[in-house]
């Protein structure tokens, strides 16, 4: 079998040499705890603050309005449910966001629905862009929190940012984004879009699993979710993974520095195995088409297939791609994402997502445009399990 | 592979062999959560399948048949449930999951065949029984297509399960060799299967209503709290106080009656049953001898075959048969051969009359 592709990064990323390189001392040498007032400690708390100024210059920040957290999720927990939590008994008990963010939002908001907040969606277009006017009408002054993904993970497409932070500011609630998927693909620069709290997750920049950040701007109210010590302000008590934070800034400068050449290429690839794909199956569904996307993802369902047997075909010809959201028994189940776009549950239950990152090559893209149609076209030849 | 020991040694003995083998778990049911703890299909199960799968060198998916598990299992389930009937969902999950569904999601893998862990086997061209006595799964088998028979690949099916649990230590399967046998129904938690039926007929249906408990001559001697609790040959439940041991001997549900009767009322000389699928050709004709089941583990009785009218049969058994209960399947056997089955639909106390010698 010629060699295998991964088609999966918006899924997880290899962590790059230079983060491999940068954070090994502090499992060596520095290992020290950045609490600890010896030399040890001043050395890793030195490293620490250095890592939290580098991530913090690549988000527009200020250093202090940068939280280190375990990823993607953690900083929505903490935004969505600790916002709210000290919001709520000023009046603003109602939470905005939309039906397409990840399971991390999602499950966080449900989580404070629980706990007595009322929960808003915001209408999403059949592209998968959240509409502004649907925002409009219900962000209003009883709303603690509106948070809204910056790229959508499953189909790409790119949320009106800018706007929904500044009409959340003008009613005076939070605004929440999750940036798991946007960071290195659009700007982002705290200066210039009013968001108050930002998540971003550093396995999908290179760095490992189990590092991310927060950006809390300034003046934000939040209350911690951990209790403990005083480590990150008290918002994320616990001894700060020190080797991790390095990681993520590492990469963090990295990405922004290949940022315009390496969403040029990926868009580039990404346009040719999309042509390519639909000159061959021209009934295939983009989804997200016609809206603003990543350049990163391809979400593309044919008609007469289904994701879990395609996927499965896919691996065993070497190809990693991915679904919809993958349950925790690592089945495809039915994807909230592509539910919300008013599709049929045919051309839901087909969709695969491509996504393209520092492992992707014209190889890789001519291989999978063979290879995609190929398969498509027989299990469309194939009855399909219903 | 549902993470158990049986279908862990079926795959890691075609890998030996020098199959190209990709290793499968169905998800069927989620009972709204992930529920740790089940014996199968939970995400325990999974992961264990997962690591076998690992251990043995082939790929492994989670295939997601929920959706056509719900209908084509779990619907029917309950609907029996509520008809008075004692349904036997393994035999469904056989026909429509593993060896139609399975063998279609193959197709798309150009997959020949579709193994399995159950103990049966597959000589010159159709199902037998397994070797273990004790453990063979012909009669959960009998509804699947004949044509499934050259797909299927059954390796464990001329084993014992003392022997199938020593070869998965040889094989390092250390991880599943000794997990306890899995005795319930998958999808019912505990053996809890009122709470399924609650949660899909709602508590005030008429399968969990009371109803009277009759004699057979029709005395009233008891309530009970909904019929689907009962099933043919039940003990529990019953009311005491006679001279012998009382049974359940006939649920009717169009009244909500449990009828209840000593031993003796118990015993069917004839069986009558639908929906039939013939394994062999040429099928089974009026008059032929063969031997029957009627229930899991009970045993394989001479009867004779002295109806069969459309998709219905009736046979005659040689010696009466214990709590024949509608809804369960009537298997047909030659020696280890499986002729084919259906769905038993009533019994007779009295043996069937012959049939009329024709010419």
């Amino acid at each position: 079998m010629p060699a295998p592709i991964y088609l999966d990064h918006a899924a997880t990323t290899p962590v790059r040499p230079e983060v491999l390189e940068a954070m090994q001392p502090f499992f060596g040498p520095r290992f020290g705890n950045p609490s600890s007032t010896h030399r040890w400690g001043r050395e890793a708390r030195t490293a620490l603050d250095a890592a939290r100024e580098r991530v913090a210059k690549c988000l527009g920040a200020n250093a202090d309005e940068v939280c280190f957290t375990s990823g993607g999720t953690e900083g929505d927990n903490i935004a969505i449910l600790g916002g709210w939590r000290v919001l709520k008994p000023k009046g603003r008990n109602a939470i905005v966001t939309s039906p397409i963010e990840h399971k991390a939002v999602l499950q966080s908001v449900h989580q404070a629905t629980k706990e007595g907040a009322e929960e808003r969606f915001i209408a999403v277009d059949s592209t998968g862009t959240v509409q502004l006017q649907s925002a409009d009408a219900l962000i209003r002054d009883d709303t603690a929190i509106c948070t809204v993904m910056w790229i959508n993970n499953e189909i790409g497409t790119i949320q009106p940012i800018e706007e929904l932070a500044a009409l959340a500011k003008s009613r005076g609630a939070i605004f929440h984004t999750d940036a798991v998927q946007a960071f290195g693909k659009v700007e982002i620069d705290a200066r210039k879009t009013p968001f108050d709290f930002l998540a971003i997750s550093g396995h999908k920049i290179g760095a490992p699993k189990g590092i991310g950040a927060m950006y809390i701007r300034r003046n934000t109210p939040l209350e911690p979710l951990f209790f403990g010590g005083s480590q990150d302000r008290g918002r994320r008590p616990g001894t700060e993974n020190v080797a991790y934070a390095v990681a993520l800034a590492t990469a963090a400068e990295l990405t922004l520095a290949e940022h315009e050449r390496e969403s040029a290429r990926l868009t580039a690839l990404r346009e040719r195995l999309e042509t390519a794909i639909l000159a061959k199956l021209p009934d295939a569904i983009v989804h997200g088409r016609g809206a603003k996307r990543a350049p990163h993802v391809l979400s593309i369902s044919v008609p007469g297939t289904d994701s879990e047997s395609m996927l499965m075909a896919l691996d065993l010809q070497g190809i990693a791609c991915s679904g919809g959201s993958a349950c925790q028994s690592g089945s495809v189940g039915a994807s909230h994402v592509l539910d919300s776009l008013d599709l049929s549950a045919e051309i839901a239950n087909a969709a695969i997502r491509m996504s393209l990152g520092s492992l992707t090559t014209d190889a890789c893209i001519d291989r999978v445009a063979e290879v995609f149609p190929a398969l498509a076209l027989k299990a469309r030849g194939l009855a399909s399990v219903g | 592979m549902s993470g158990g020991v049986d279908s862990s040694v079926a795959a890691a003995m075609l890998v030996r062999e020098g199959y190209d083998v990709i290793g499968a778990t169905m998800k069927l049911h989620s009972d709204g959560a992930e529920v740790p703890d089940k014996p199968c299909c939970s995400l325990d199960s999974v992961n264990d399948a997962r690591r076998i799968a690992e251990r043995i060198g082939i790929p492994h998916y989670v295939l997601n048949l929920e959706k056509s598990f719900t209908r084509d299992v779990l619907d029917d389930f309950v609907s029996e449930y509520a008809r008075g009937r004692t349904p036997i969902p393994c035999v469904r999950c056989n026909t429509f999951t593993k060896f139609r569904d399975l063998i279609q999601k193959a197709d798309t893998v150009d997959a020949e065949f579709v193994a399995t862990g159950h103990y049966a086997r597959v000589m010159n061209g159709e199902l037998n029984r397994g070797t273990d006595d004790a453990k063979d799964q012909t009669y959960f088998l009998w509804g699947i297509e004949r044509s499934a028979i050259s797909r299927m690949l059954l390796p464990v099916g001329d084993m014992t399960k003392p022997q199938v649990r020593v070869l998965a230590h040889e094989l390092g399967l250390n991880l599943v060799a000794e997990k306890p046998e899995s005795q319930e129904i998958c999808f019912v938690p505990e053996g809890n299967y009122a709470k399924i039926l609650t949660e899909h007929l709602g508590a005030d249906a008429p399968s969990l209503s009371p109803g009277p408990i009759v004699t057979s001559d029709g005395t009233v001697v008891g309530e009970h709290l909904g019929f689907a609790h009962y099933t043919i040959g039940q003990r529990r439940g019953v009311p005491g106080g006679y001279d012998e041991p009382m049974f359940v001997t006939e649920i009717r549900a169009n009244d909500r009656t449990v009828v209840i009767g000593p031993r003796e009322e118990l015993m069917g000389r004839g069986v009558i049953a639908r929906g039939l699928n013939w394994l062999v050709d040429p099928a089974p004709r009026v008059g032929d001898h063969v031997g029957v089941r009627v229930r899991h583990r009970a045993p394989i009785v001479p009867a004779e075959i002295v109806r069969i009218e459309r998709d219905e049969i009736e046979l005659a058994l040689d010696a009466p048969v214990r709590a024949i209960a509608p809804g369960q399947s009537l298997v047909l056997y030659d020696g280890d051969r499986v002729l084919g089955g259906g769905f038993i639909e009533a019994s007779r106390r009295a043996r069937a009359p012959l049939p009329m010698a024709t010419i």
